[in-house]
């Protein structure tokens, strides 16, 4: 590795961004994107990050690679998807060179869920139909459809499933179809199929935590429907910042990079 | 043109979206995104689409490509960059292949103000610290900060802009700069450099009207400030679909459509 250590290679060039967009939002003291709802029990706004256990190196720290710590039961067909999946993230992580991670080189969407472990904000905002959610990775936008709508499988397959939602007391119960499966699932390439369907359970369980309680079903892919459970923090203090995935001009200059003798 | 007839080469890949598009749309018979603000002098949120008149040829809509009938008043450098702007819109147009398109092959982000221009609608969602202007191409985002922060020149350049609001009455006034110069003005190729600078003045003229009055500075580009009208209207039974840039893979097919033998 030439010009990068190994530790920035596998963090990749989502580290660069990272700082700059935690710098910038640092510099941003602007008012806070407080709750706005007139219902606050189903008031779900603000601006989240992923809230994990801090444990002491900073790659444990920050990044989410897959949904669960406990591997998903995978079909024979799955785990064939998954051993030739080549990230460059996680435990078998690959040089960033060899790596034929989806959204590298082309900047295609990232899909959903991935997105939600990219390591950066998102936004929740509402209106009286829709639960939106605003996330700082390149512009990605997930509509939940409040408003009693049913799945239309005219619009599928989509990179971002077609999600429509309802609420049980506190918690928004969001059912996800219509996927395509150009997409991984995480980011160390757990597969899904056109198969895919997830269920949310989305609670604010107070005003500075969110929960979200997620089933992965795909048969075609996993064995049996299973679970994770992610944790969000509000940042009343930060606003999404702007993020383009620019993949393809930092991945040519990687290259010529690599591509170089070693000095 | 082997595959394509020429009007349909002319109005690029972005046809097929807008049609898969407006057909999801209107399939879509679900309830609207209406004004949930407890301050309706200060609502603009919903989904607003391009309110020009509908003249029959889509050759005479300049809206379309640009923002006015008139020239805009280039200076040297940006009339040299407008010859050299290869676009496939409007009266100029070339070929796909040969357009030099920033957005095409790369799908970079199309930038703003020249979001406004492409036929796709538009939703505004409040919170009380921002309006963000969702567009459906490409999931964009833009957000006009209303918490009373200044300019942060410490973001820029930016595709989208960095952009500041407050309300005059019942007129939001948005001021964008920080600027990058990699995009477009407009669909035509009018060029703008870094030092754009774009005042807005939004009002809801009645509840299924609004009106972005705009300003366009940049010394290096134009002579002097000039103004575009930019009429919408509420579409309350729509809501965005997804849309992603996809051109990388439709201009694969066009290039080996052009390199092959004609017929």
């Amino acid at each position: 590795m030439r010009k990068y250590l190994p530790g920035i290679a596998l963090g990749f060039v989502l580290v660069m961004s990272f700082w700059a967009a935690a710098i910038a939002q640092t510099k941003q003291a602007a008012a806070a994107t407080q709750a706005s709802s007139t219902d606050s029990a189903h008031d779900l706004s603000g601006v989240w990050m992923l809230d994990r256990p801090r444990p002491l190196t900073v790659v444990e720290r920050f990044w989410m690679y897959e949904l669960s710590d406990e591997e998903p039961p995978m079909t024979a067909w799955g785990q064939a998807q998954y051993q030739a999946a080549k990230s460059s993230f996680g435990t078998r992580s690959y040089p960033l060179a060899e790596t034929n991670d989806p959204i590298y080189h082309t900047c295609t969407p990232p899909g959903y869920p991935r997105v939600i472990m990219h390591p950066f904000p998102m936004q929740v905002v509402q209106t009286p139909g829709e639960v939106i959610m605003l996330f700082e990775y390149d512009s990605v936008r997930h509509q939940i459809f409040t408003d009693g709508r049913k799945h239309d499988e005219t619009l599928g397959p989509l990179w971002m499933g077609d999600s429509i939602g309802h609420w049980e007391g506190d918690t928004l119960v969001a059912d996800t179809v219509n996927f395509n499966d150009k997409t991984w699932l995480d980011r160390v390439g757990h597969p899904h199929s056109e198969a895919l369907h997830l269920v949310e359970r989305i609670r604010r369980t107070n005003h500075f935590h969110l929960t979200d309680d997620i089933t992965v079903e795909d048969l075609k892919a996993y064995t049996k429907p299973w679970t994770a459970h992610l944790d969000f923090l509000l940042r009343p203090k930060w606003t999404l910042a702007e993020l383009f995935c620019e993949d393809q001009d930092t991945f040519n200059e990687i290259e010529n990079n690599e591509t170089k003798p070693a000095k | 043109m082997r595959k394509r007839p020429l009007g349909i080469a002319l109005a690029l890949a972005m046809a097929f979206s807008f049609s898969a598009t407006s057909f999801a749309q209107t399939k879509q018979p679900a309830a609207a995104s209406k004004a949930s603000s407890p301050d309706q002098a200060h609502d603009l949120s919903g989904v607003w689409f391009d309110d020009h008149p509908r003249l029959i040829r889509v050759q005479e809509r300049y809206w379309a490509y640009t923002f006015t009938p008139e020239a805009p008043p280039m200076t040297p450098w940006a009339q040299a960059k407008f010859n050299a702007a290869k676009s496939s819109f409007g009266p100029h147009a070339v070929p796909l292949v040969e357009t030099t398109d920033p957005l095409y092959h790369t799908c970079a982000p199309i930038g703003f103000p020249i979001a406004y221009l492409y036929p796709l609608p538009m939703q505004i969602v409040q919170t009380p610290g921002e309006v963000i202007l969702l567009f459906e191409w490409d999931s964009l985002r833009h957000q006009i900060f209303t918490d009373g922060r200044p300019h942060d020149t410490a973001l820029g350049p930016l595709w989208m802009g960095d952009s500041i609001g407050h309300w005059e009455g019942d007129t939001l006034v948005a001021d964008t700069v920080n600027f990058n110069d990699k995009t477009w003005l407009d669909r035509m190729g009018h060029p703008h450099s870094d030092a754009l600078h774009v005042v807005e003045r939004f009002r809801r003229v009645d509840h299924d009207h609004l009106v972005d009055d705009i300003t366009i500075e940049d010394p290096k580009a134009y002579t002097k400030p000039w103004t575009a009208h930019l009429p919408f209207v509420l579409k309350p039974k729509w809501t965005l679909a997804e849309q992603f840039c996809e051109d990388e893979e439709s201009f694969q097919t066009i290039d080996k459509d052009a390199a092959a033998p004609a017929k």
